[in-house]
């Protein structure tokens, strides 16, 4: 059991406290009226709390080197804050641009509370290192978000996109469970450290079970992060649910679907043997061409970040399928998860702005934004073009730094260029989409062209986001520095211990 | 993480230096809504802020040691900011700061009731913290950053006044030389230097990744450290190719023959913008970096490096003589002082280029930057003294003007005494002693073709001694002008311009007479500290009186740190005689006015020479011809001929066949959650069957 005061209790007191005081509160207030501004300031706040916390835990020093295994359920270690850090950064961003997104529309009370209770879930995953408290976790993150995306309950796309992911969330999660029976079976435990220790001695007979769980593990995972083939839910989901929870879907559920990819599937499972990352590659290719190629044509804002970030996902799993071969590649992808939580974040606010302002989704809507809604418009574009890897923006980065390791993923992988080929043509083609949209904004006129209120909160948000972007763009040492710090770094000597085994 | 902000001591105030002027650039607009005057002392105050930055740092220059802190920047590719105060450096950045500063102040004044002041004040400082940053970084990826801000600045400045008109323009009108027009607007030249000197850039970007290709780094330090990068680079004959690449990026921003001409119609940009041009920032920064990049190449020159010299010392010959013979001509006095500086450029590249060509390097090494130090005083005076003219004239030709002394004295004597030092007017005047530390470098340098090098240098000087008193008699002697008069019949009153503007410039002025007073004892001070800066951080030490004729041989002494310096008395008499020649000449044709200048047009000999050097050797002519005419042309077929039919002939094709992958994907998404059941249930299998394959 982990230490009382550890970095994810005291995370978990705090938002669990607040998250479930909000509901309270707002049961016990007299006056009826929404109470959106109240709510979101105590969450707003308690987000900020948390975030403070874990950093200030991380200068303090207290927090473990990033561990692959540990005794406990969890464990106080940086890969986990670094997840942290992410996600409380898109939580923040999603709770703040409600300010003005939830305005005059029901149960305030209800949707910050559920958001932090998501959140309480999404960084338990980052320090889980058993099985089980991962699916306690996993269900915790989930079942809220399931409430969220139906929250226009008027809305029947908003039902709808909700049932979708309802429906595609109960059974991953019985993958998982049937997954995790399965590790349980053959190791006879549920700590992740133990089972791979097991595994890396198991009968010859009982690797195919091995195997098996892997595969469920990936379908289970993997449709969180949004991997083809169990990508089909989430355009419907991202569009139909609320744009800020799209963000929070797309920026927030997903990082924490690759935090525990990362702790099960490649921390763990390479004691097996090491073929089926050749596996993961090939999903990782199949996932960026087809969410590219998806975007391209779309008409609908939400719709087009929903397919971007499934290409997106592909680039992460780049430096997932290499993980067990290039620190560099791990770095790389942590790099470009906590990147692209902000870049997507970005993206779904600022659609979430032009929702607010003007009641649409679509890119027709957008034409000549740049004059409408001008910090809107350059958020925007800022995002886009760092989601499209253009340099100096942070996006760039992180591609160089997966892209990179794919090149110099050494002698024991031959496929590893394929992906960074395969990665570089994905940018190219996206920014087929990704100028679009830009195009729109600046070079068309729309029928309307005057001046709209920009909703201010949003702003501000949006205003981070963009500092976030260009500051780490041109000065990305520091967030590399964390990520690189943040994966277990003796990574690359396990598999050589275990390909020795074999 | 914690150590990334570990700037130690010191170094913050050297970081400071370039990150105040950015700053405020930033700031300037918001700044801009509390009112004008709010607005343009801020932007004053960040440049004195910058400047005292600097100052501070001048005790460490003298002590001759020097600050270099570094952070992590790139890590993916080990690259590192930093910054490195050195003697070198320390002497530029306040040079820099401090002569900005006065520009700033001037610009007050000169700029007055400009409505674009805001966007005037963003790029003044947005230029002085580029030009800072490629004094005080270390390492050339950063000098590059700097390099391309101060061209975007010059770019946004030269075109300033951008609605065209004709007032600003530079040249004179319908003046056209082998069908080329002779005359430009402000946004034409603006785009002119910066196309010329992103040819320039160019070249120096390839020698950077050059270099870098081999030693995997741009610090100085790292270069200088370790040089097995200059044996790899030497063996495959790449290491000269390389330096005189990096020297294309110094033509480029100083103005040097072949790419000069963008500097003479630099002129259109407002005249405080000229001054900063000439005298502390663009120009200066190619010199720099020829001062930066010299002595690592000295310091290496046991793998032959000599050509590179010689190139850096006829490139300055050739521009000084170019530049000079063309100043002869122009009546126009911004252009004047346009070609004048160029040319002393000229004197400064070949200060330096001889310096490695000698056996005493840091002779001609100090000669060079000295001349750099005093040029950028009198040439900051000068040209806001002709702001002053312009100013209360009203035009930019000194045809127009005409016996101004009697209604600006001020403007007239400290004009007078820049002139003088630029004249090199002896004993008493900056310009002089740095003048006779050139030829005396040259002469002394044991290099076999010293004598012509410095034949040219002192031709040159006796015409840089005549356009000098030219332009001042054209100025301020002689009967007024029908324009003078002109103005005031119409009511105009000529009068002095106002404190703002006549201060800085006097400051300055006086400033190069004081030096030259101490003229001798201020040479032996500079060559005292660069002649440590050299031994300590490249290891050249001096040779004391020493000449060992043409050898290239670094002969290290242990007696190396004291200084030796000696009038050399050809180089001595030279310069003096060359003042005596030209400002003889020049007192004859247009203070007394005994002869009339029109003389020459009688002579069909002399009237072609006057019109050669009018139409600045055709030089202009032959860049429009081949840079821009001829390849537009042929641009054009290239359009006409393939893109149009065959790029555009496959275009649409790739965009059908990705619109009809997409219509593809699309169609797959039903909208029917069975159908993604389905689809889920069968990547379990498709998963299962890899794993397992």
């Amino acid at each position: 059991m982990a230490d009382l005061f550890s970095t994810p209790i005291i995370v978990t007191v705090i938002l669990g406290t607040v998250g479930l005081a909000i509901p309270v509160i707002d049961a016990l207030k007299k006056e009826r009226g929404s109470n959106n501004k109240l709510y979101s300031g105590i969450a707003f706040g308690a987000l900020v709390v948390a975030i403070g916390f874990v950093i200030f835990r991380i200068f303090s020093g207290e927090v473990m080197p990033a561990v692959a295994f540990s005794k406990g359920v969890l464990a106080d270690d940086l890969f986990g804050s670094f997840f942290a850090v992410a996600l409380l950064i898109v939580s923040i961003m999603v709770t703040a641009s409600s300010w003005n997104y939830m305005k005059g529309r029901t149960n305030p009370a209800a949707y910050y509370s559920l958001i932090l209770l998501s959140s309480i879930g999404m960084i338990l995953i980052g320090y889980s290192t058993d099985l089980v408290m991962l699916l306690i976790a996993w269900e915790l993150m989930s079942i809220p978000t399931y409430a969220l995306a139906a929250f226009s309950k008027r809305d029947p796309i908003s039902n709808e996109a909700a049932i979708k992911y309802f429906m595609f969330g109960a059974l991953s999660s019985a993958i998982l469970v049937f997954a995790i029976g399965l590790v349980y079976g053959i190791t006879g435990t549920t700590n992740i450290g133990i089972a791979i220790q097991t595994m890396a001695s198991l009968a010859k007979n009982l690797i195919p079970v091995g195997l098996l769980a892997i595969g469920l593990f990936i379908a289970g995972f993997g449709f969180k992060m949004g991997l083809v083939p169990f990508h089909m839910w989430l355009p419907d989901a991202y569009e139909g649910s609320p744009t800020t929870i799209g963000a929070l879907l797309a920026a927030g559920t997903k990082k924490a679907g690759f935090s525990a990819a990362l702790r099960v599937i490649v921390l763990g499972m390479f004691a097996l043997n090491l073929n089926w990352t050749v596996t993961l590659a090939i999903v990782a290719v199949f996932t960026m061409t087809l969410g590219n190629f998806g975007a391209l044509i779309q008409r609908s804002v939400p719709r087009i970040l929903a397919y971007s970030s499934i290409a997106q996902a592909g680039y992460i799993m780049i430096g997932i399928a290499l993980a067990p071969y290039s620190d560099q590649a791990l770095t790389g992808s942590l790099f470009h998860i906590i990147n692209h939580a902000v870049m997507k974040s970005a993206g779904f606010i600022a659609a979430a702005a032009v929702a607010t302002a003007l009641a649409s989704y679509s890119l027709e809507r957008y034409r000549g934004l740049g004059r409408r809604m001008p910090i809107t418009a350059i958020a925007f574009s800022i995002s886009l073009l760092a989601l499209a890897g253009v340099p100096p923006l942070n996006g760039f980065w992180s591609k160089l730094v997966l892209f990179g390791a794919a090149i110099n993923s050494g002698p024991m992988v031959s496929w590893g260029p394929y992906l960074a080929i395969a990665g570089v043509l994905n940018s190219a083609l996206s920014l087929g989409y990704y100028a679009w949209i830009m195009r729109k904004m600046y070079m068309e006129e729309g029928p309307d062209m005057s001046r709209v209120k920009e909703p201010k909160a949003m702003v501000a948000v949006l205003i981070f986001a963009m500092i976030f972007m260009v500051g780490f763009g041109i000065w990305h040492a520091p967030i590399l520095d964390f990520a690189s710090k943040a994966i277990p770094h003796n990574l690359t000597s396990i598999v050589h211990v275990v390909s020795n085994i074999r | 993480m914690v150590e990334i902000f570990g700037f130690g001591g010191m170094a913050i105030n050297v970081w400071l230096v370039w990150i105040l002027p950015f700053v405020g650039a930033a700031i300037i607009a918001g700044v801009a809504r509390k009112g004008n005057r709010v607005r343009d002392y801020t932007a004053v105050g960040f440049a004195l802020a910058s400047a005292i930055s600097a100052a501070t740092l001048i005790p460490l220059a003298l002590a001759g040691s020097e600050i270099h802190n570094q952070v992590s920047w790139i890590s993916t590719l080990a690259l590192k900011a930093g910054i490195l105060a050195d003697p070198l450096s320390v002497i530029m950045t306040n040079l820099v700061a401090w002569i900005s500063f006065l520009i700033f102040v001037y610009s007050t004044g000169y700029m007055h009731g400009d409505r674009d002041l805001t966007r005037y004040w963003f790029f003044m400082l947005f230029f002085i913290g580029s030009m800072q940053l490629i004094v005080l970084s270390d390492n050339l990826l950063m000098v590059f950053f700097g390099w391309e801000g101060v061209g975007l600045a010059s770019y946004a400045l030269i075109g300033f006044w951008y609605q065209d008109k004709k007032k600003d323009f530079v040249g004179k009108e319908g003046h056209r030389a082998g069908g080329i027009a002779m005359w430009a607007s402000p946004t034409h030249a603006g785009m002119k230097a910066f196309l010329q000197t992103r040819a320039g850039d160019t070249m120096m970007l390839a020698g950077m990744f050059l270099i870098f290709m081999y030693s995997g780094t741009f610090g100085f330090k790292e270069l200088i450290q370790n040089q097995a990068w200059a044996t790899q680079m030497a063996h495959q004959n790449l290491l000269v190719p390389a330096a005189v690449l990096l020297f294309g990026g110094a033509i480029g921003k100083s103005a040097q023959f072949p790419l000069n001409e963008w500097l003479l119609e630099a002129m259109t940009g407002p005249t405080a913008v000229s001054a900063l041009i000439h005298a502390a920032t663009m120009v200066k920064a190619g010199v720099f970096l020829v001062a930066r990049i010299g002595p690592l190449f000295f310091a290496l020159a046991a793998f032959g490096v000599t050509q590179f010299f010689e190139v850096v010392a006829w490139v300055g010959a050739i521009t000084a003589f170019l530049l000079a013979t063309q100043a002869l001509v122009n009546p126009e006095i911004k252009k004047v002082l346009a070609y004048s500086t160029g040319s002393q450029i000229g004197y400064m590249m070949m200060g330096l280029g001889i310096a490695g060509l000698s056996t005493n390097f840091v002779d001609g090494y100090t000669a060079g930057f000295f001349h750099l130090m005093s040029h950028a005083m009198f040439k900051a005076s000068l040209f806001m003294g002709a702001g002053a003219l312009l100013h209360t004239v009203g035009s930019r030709f000194m045809t127009d003007m005409g016996g101004l002394r009697k209604y600006m004295k001020k403007t007239y004597l400290f004009m007078l005494l820049a002139s003088l030092s630029l004249a090199g007017a002896p004993l008493i005047t900056s310009g002089f002693w740095s003048k006779d530390a050139i030829f005396a470098a040259v002469l002394e340098s044991g290099y076999k073709y010293s004598w012509p090098l410095f034949g040219i240098a002192v031709v040159v000087a006796i015409m840089t001694a005549f356009y000098t008193f030219r332009m001042i008699g054209m100025a301020f002697f002689g009967k007024q002008t029908k324009h003078l008069e002109e103005m005031q019949q119409r009511g105009h009153h000529l009068h002095e311009v106002r404190a703002s503007m006549w201060i800085p410039f006097a400051i300055l002025s006086v400033a190069t007479i004081i030096i030259g007073l101490v003229g001798f004892v201020f040479e032996a001070q500079i060559h005292h500290v660069l002649g440590e800066y050299l031994s300590n951080s490249f290891g050249i030490k001096e040779i004391i009186g020493g000449n060992a004729a043409g050898s290239s041989v670094i002969h290290i002494t242990p007696e190396g740190d004291k200084t030796y310096f000696g009038l050399n008395p050809i180089a001595a008499v030279a310069s003096v005689g060359a003042f005596g020649i030209g400002a003889i000449l020049g007192f004859i044709f247009y203070i007394a006015r005994k002869v009339d200048p029109e003389i020459i047009s009688k002579n069909i000999l002399t009237r072609s020479i006057w019109k050669f050097l009018y139409s600045r050797w055709y030089l202009n002519t032959a860049l429009y011809w081949g840079g821009v005419i001829g390849p537009v042309a042929i641009y054009r077929m290239i359009w006409k001929y393939f893109e149009s039919t065959i790029v555009d002939g496959i275009n649409p094709a790739f965009q059908y066949s990705m619109t009809y992958f997409s219509k593809v994907i699309r169609s797959g998404q039903t909208g029917i959650t069975q159908t993604y059941i389905f689809v889920f249930g069968v990547g379990i299998m498709i998963i299962m069957m890899l794993l397992f394959l």
